[in-house]
Order: C-alpha cells, then structure tokens, then sequence
C-alpha cells in the first residue's frame, strides 16, 4: 500500500540517499525549513533536511556541550559518524542559536565539501527582501558550481512550483487524513518523508496516495482528541502512542507547519524568482520569534477547530529554548481563550516521554 | 533624540549581581517559561511583567528597540513583549552572518539605523537632529577611546585593574553612551588607573603572580569568584567581554561623527560570536602574546549559547599554538540556580597549583 511506503523511504532515508548518489545526483542537506529548498533543486541538487535519528546515541558522538538541544547533538553525531557521507553540502537557515553556531564547528571541522549560512532577515520590508534574494542569488551561484547546473530564474519559478504543489497536497492530505482512515502515526510519516525525498517523488507518492484511499465511516468512539505540537518526530511518535494507550486519540499535529517545513505556498508574483521565493521565506516559516506570535496561535486553533481537538500538548526537547520561549508564550494564548494544554519537556529517547506518562493520563482524563 | 532607553537586560544583570533577581525568575516559573531559557530572558521578563528593577519601579515604556544581532532569542523575547505588551516596536536587523565585514550586510545595517530613527520620529514626539547625533557619536568615541586606553594598561606588569571591577564600570558603556558625563567618566576613570598603574598597585594579592583570561559573560550571582582568584595571586588582563564587546568596535577603533550612521553600522555588525571560530581564534591569540597570559579561565554558560558553542574548539586552538592550562567552569550568568561557590573554590584551587607548577 501506497501509505507504506511513506514510513519505508522515511527510515531507509540514507539508503535512498547512497542510491540516489550512485546514480549521479547531488545532495544538498538542510538545516530546517527556513532553508529554501526551491534554489537547491533549482541549481539541479536535492535538497534534504537533516533529521534527528535515534537507531543509535549520536548525541554522544558531537562532542557538544550538554545543555545543548539534542537535535542538534544528534545531527552532529551523525556527520561524525559519516551518516552523511554522501553530502555534497550543507545549507543553514538559522531557527535558533544552537543551529546558528554548530554551523561555526561544522565549518571548523570542515564536515562538508560546502557549507553555507543564510543571511534570513528577521524582517520582511524592501530592504529586507531584497538583501536576502540578493543572498539568495550568490547561494545559486554557489550551488551551481558544484552541479554545473545555472540555477536561473526559469529554473527556479519551475522548482517554486513544484514544491508549491507538494504543499498543496500535503495540505490536502491533513484535511482528510481522518476521513481517509489514516492514523496519526502514519500521518506524521508522511510529512517526514517530504522532508527526505525528492519533491518530485514525494508528490507522485502523494497523489497515489489521495487516489487510491477511499473515505471510510467516521468512528463511533468519543475519544479525547488531542493536537499535537512539535518539532520532532521521533518524540512526536512516541506522543501518538502515549495519548493512544491512555485512551486519546491525537487529532491533528502540526509538524508540518512548523520551522521543519515551509508550508505556506510562495506566490510568484513578482518577475523576479528569487524575490518570490524570499518573499515566499521571510516571516513565513513559524520559526520562533520571527514568526508571528498571534498569527500562530490563531493557525494552532484553526487547526484544533477543524481536527474537533479538545485540547492541545505542546511537546518541546529539553534544552530546546526556542520551543520552550514559544510554548510558553502560546500557552498563555491558549489560556486567555479557554483551550485546555499540556506542556512536555523530554528527551529524545525512547523511555524518555514514559517518564511523563503520569502528566499525560491526567490531562487526556480531563479532556473526558 | 531625548528618548531615554530602559535596558532589561543590564538591569537582569544588575539584579543578579546584587542577589536580588529571584522574584524575577520566580515570575518567569509561574508563567511556564523554562529554565532552559536564556537567564537574561527569564529575569528581563520577569522585571518587565512585574514593571521594576531591582531598585524600584521602572517608567511604562512607549516603544520597545532591539537588536537581532547577536542572538535569536533577543528576537523572541522582544517579539513577546511586543505581542503581550502591545507597544510599537523596532527590530534592529542583523541576519545571521559568519562575515560581518561584508559591505552589503553593513549597508543594510545602516539602513536599519536610519529605519529606527523614523520610527522613533513617527513614534514619539522626538525630532532628530543630525547635530545632535555627531555630538553623541563624538562623545561616544570619547567613552569608547577611554575605555580601551584602560584595557590597554593592562598590559602592564603588574595589571592595575581588577576584572571584578570592570564588570560594573562597563556598565555606563553598554547603557550610556553619547552622553558627555559617559565619555567624562571614563576619562576619569584611565585617569586613575594610570596613576594605580604607575604606582604599581594590582587587584591580586600579595602581587599579580599569574596573568589570565575569562571568556564569557561574568557570573553575575558570584563576582566573587573573580575575588577569589585574585586572592591566589591571580589577575585577569584580557576578556573578550571587555575587549571586544563594547566600545569602538570599529576595525579602526574609532568612531567618526562625521559619518555617524556608518560608524555606528561599523560598530555594531561588529560581533564577535558572527566571526568564524579561526577569527575568534586570532583574537585570543594576539592577546596572549601581548597581554603575556599564563592561563584561561572559560566560562561554559548555559544562557549564552553564542559564546558557548565553539569555545572548546577555541581551547583547542589555544592549547596548540600556546600549550596554555585552561580551566572551564560551567553555570548561567544571572541564575544562581545550581551553582556552588565551595566547588569552585575547589576547582580554582587545582588550577592555581596548575599555574604555579608550570612557574617552578
């Protein structure tokens, strides 16, 4: 079943990568979603996103200071350890100080034959675009270098609108995953695997997949529902199993509309690609702080609203400041209008979120 | 522009330092922000929701200005203040960047200058006035002059000025400056520094016997760690914190009031955390040879994550172009929370006999 292969190409991510090396292609790894992945495939290179992977502690492995995110010690350990060998190079999009300075010993320990920070503003005027797609210019220059492919303006409308369309079905896809019998579990693979696939692939497997699943008959039960706020999956997974073994079903999550993933299309209504796209980036992304705080929460409870979500589980990674800034400030919002939260600090362990098992019966009890 | 800036962040410091900040970060608990937060966050927060400092109350604000430069949770935390507060505010863009030198990115920074000055005129009742902003950047390049005449005084033997001092005399320095009493006091402050050091007096006891460096912020809650190595006979010359943070960050070091905008744009795209780790290297590098250090004392600070990353890779540098003994202490700048001075004392300790075997 198409819905497979989703999870399939998510934990086979490397592999797909070796393969994808063999038959000539290029890579290019990306740190988060403020990384616009639309220049990347422009410039003939596939962009990935480096993800969090816990086959194996990779965190004791980066040499990293220990109240630093794990995210970021995991990723570190893994380009240690040559799990990502196959890079052609790295871009970084800053989302926090963390992933702003590893950048720095990457750069030090040369990990990568190119590594790249982009200078995102942190506003959205004249002055601001037009820094940044000049930015953005000199990075398809860059790019094209390294895959002999000129990254130009018809390219990259080209790419905006492929990866456009991807958000399209990724959107379509959370409308109706209920509907379409697809638990959650299965839902956060899917948006994992746009993070690692070729765009190209990851949308053909998405129209498989909306064609080939058929509506089935809404449930009888009258579970809690509950909708899930997070940045990692793994932790996200195991959130899933937790809420379900204490009788709760999680309605809707929002990994894809966080700082992993660029969802909001980009509008190509300028004669100039690159400004699109970083019209298309800029305050865009919900990177904390940058993103606004209200427009966030306000998208949180439409999301709640359309999912029938009773409440909602903010999920952050100890020591992740950004996420414990921002969850702490939309869970104020959630106050003041009345919806129900829980806030979750853990690691990124297996074992880690059980410890917290207590906090979560109680709060998907309240929802009853 | 006679607009008075109220800085919650210097007073989060200041409240650490005098051992008043707990009912700030007590604020910040009960309102669900964790301690993996910056501590500056927590307490400056904590100040703005319970509107006073340390000392009293602090004045409403009309507008809020900050920066974007040095890290990103400045950014959320005056994004928060601008959402929970509802007042007009200004950020100060500085993108990431690992080559703040490049000249699109200091033209752009000087725009965000003449950005803020709009917004301070559409914001306010206040007018600018150009004359007005030579006067200040003059004064500024008075202050900032003075201040690095007494830095390089410490390059004496014996050092006159004691670390723990500076940590409060920089203050004027981050919240003052333009002012003719800021650029008048440190004058006066050279000044007696250059009479101690002709004298020969110096902060470490019984004689300056070993010459070190701090990395990082002070910790706030227990300046008197800096105390206790001075009392082991220890001086620290040189910190980036002081040498590199504040004052004419200007490659020439100077400030131009004849160019006001691009000197300030000059100054303050000028980061530190922004340069590669092998820049920031070359800086600790220069140091030891004229400052004639014997050691390193890093502070791994779990609030600043822009100082603290890569300072290993510092160490590593420092340790195989110099074979210098470094000893790293690990805390939070303001939040006293888990450190303990008695296992400090036992740490600087070690590292004296470190320094003092390395002398036989």
């Amino acid at each position: 079943m198409v819905i497979e292969e989703f999870r399939h190409a998510f934990e086979r991510r490397h592999d797909l990568c070796i393969s994808m090396k063999r038959e000539g292609k290029g890579i290019i790894g990306c740190f988060y979603g403020a990384v616009p992945k639309e220049v990347i495939h422009a410039a003939g290179l596939i962009p990935i996103q480096l993800l969090e992977d816990r086959t194996e502690r990779f965190e004791e492995h980066s040499g990293l200071l220990p109240f630093l995110c794990g995210m970021s010690k995991n990723v570190t350990g893994q380009i240690y350890l040559g799990k990502y060998s196959y890079l052609d190079g790295i871009v970084v999009g800053t989302v926090c100080d963390t992933n702003r300075h590893v950048f720095d010993i990457w750069v030090y320990r040369k990990v990568a034959p190119f590594l790249r920070l982009l200078r995102t503003p942190a506003k959205a005027g004249k002055e601001a675009l037009e820094f940044y797609a000049k930015d953005l210019r000199k990075l398809a220059s860059e790019l094209g270098r390294i895959s002999g492919v000129e990254a130009n303006g018809e390219r990259l409308r080209q790419s905006v609108e492929l990866f456009n369309e991807n958000r399209a079905l990724i959107e379509e896809f959370q409308g109706k995953r209920e509907s379409l019998g697809i638990n959650a579990q299965e839902g956060i693979f899917v948006v994992a695997s746009s993070l690692i696939l070729p765009v190209e692939k990851h949308s053909q497997l998405m129209k498989a997949l909306l064609s080939e699943m058929r509506p089935t008959q809404p449930s009888e039960e009258d579970k809690p529902r509950v909708y899930i706020s997070a940045l990692n999956f793994n932790m996200a997974l195991d959130l899933v199993s937790l809420v379900e073994t204490y009788g709760g079903k999680v309605a809707g999550f929002d990994l894809h509309q966080s700082a992993r993933y660029a969802s909001e299309p980009i509008p190509l209504d300028d004669e100039d690609p690159f400004l699109c796209v970083a019209k298309g980036y800029i305050r865009r992304v919900p990177i904390p702080g940058v993103y606004d705080f209200e427009k966030r929460a306000e998208a949180l409870k439409t999301e709640m609203e359309r999912t029938k979500a009773r409440g909602i589980i903010f999920l952050s990674q100890l020591y992740c400041d950004a996420y414990a800034m921002e969850h702490a400030i939309l869970m104020e919002k959630m106050s003041r209008s009345g919806i129900p939260y829980l806030k979750l600090e853990a690691e990124d362990s297996p074992g880690s979120l059980e410890q917290l098992n207590v906090r979560v019966q109680s709060f998907i009890e309240s929802l009853s | 522009m006679d607009v008075y800036p109220v800085f919650p962040e210097s007073l989060a410091a200041i409240a650490a330092g005098i051992g008043k900040a707990e009912e700030f970060f007590e604020e910040a608990k009960r309102r669900g922000f964790s301690p993996s937060i910056c501590s500056y966050t927590r307490c400056g927060l904590g100040i703005s929701w319970c509107q006073k400092s340390a000392f009293g109350p602090i004045p409403e604000p009309d507008i809020f200005i900050t920066d974007v430069s040095v890290c990103c949770l400045h950014v959320t935390w005056w994004a928060y203040l601008e959402d929970h507060f509802q007042k007009p505010t200004y950020y100060m863009d500085m993108p990431a960047t690992d080559d703040p030198w490049d000249a699109d990115y200091i033209a752009y920074y000087e725009d965000q200058i003449r950005g803020m000055v709009k917004f301070v005129e559409e914001n306010t009742s206040a007018k600018f006035e150009l004359d007005r902003l030579k006067q200040a950047v003059h004064y500024s390049d008075q202050a900032g002059l003075y201040w690095r005449k007494i830095l390089e005084l410490r390059k004496r033997r014996p050092s006159p000025v004691s670390f723990r001092s500076l940590a409060g005399e920089i203050l004027p320095l981050v919240t003052a400056l333009g002012d003719k009493d800021c650029a008048e006091f440190y004058q006066a402050l050279y000044e007696i520094y250059r009479d101690q050091a002709r004298q020969g007096s110096c902060p470490a006891k019984g004689g300056e016997r070993y010459r070190l460096i701090w990395n990082g912020i002070p910790i706030w809650h227990h300046l008197h760690v800096i105390t206790y190595f001075e009392e082991k006979g220890a001086n620290f010359v040189w910190e980036p914190y002081t040498a590199l943070s504040w004052g004419n960050k200007t490659p020439s070091g100077r400030l131009d009031p004849e160019e006001p905008f691009r000197s300030l744009a000059l100054k303050y795209t000028n980061v530190l955390t922004n340069m590669p780790l092998e820049k920031r290297f070359r800086y600790f590098d220069e140091a030891i040879k004229e400052y004639r250090v014997d050691g390193l004392v890093m502070f791994s600070n779990r609030s600043c994550r822009p100082q603290s990353i890569g300072q290993d890779e510092v160490v590593e540098l420092v340790r195989e172009a110099h074979d210098l003994p470094v000893l790293i202490f690990e805390g939070d700048q303001a939040d006293p929370e888990g450190f303990n001075m008695a296992e400090a004392k036992n740490r600087i300790d070690g590292f004296i006999e470190i320094l003092e075997a390395r002398k036989q």
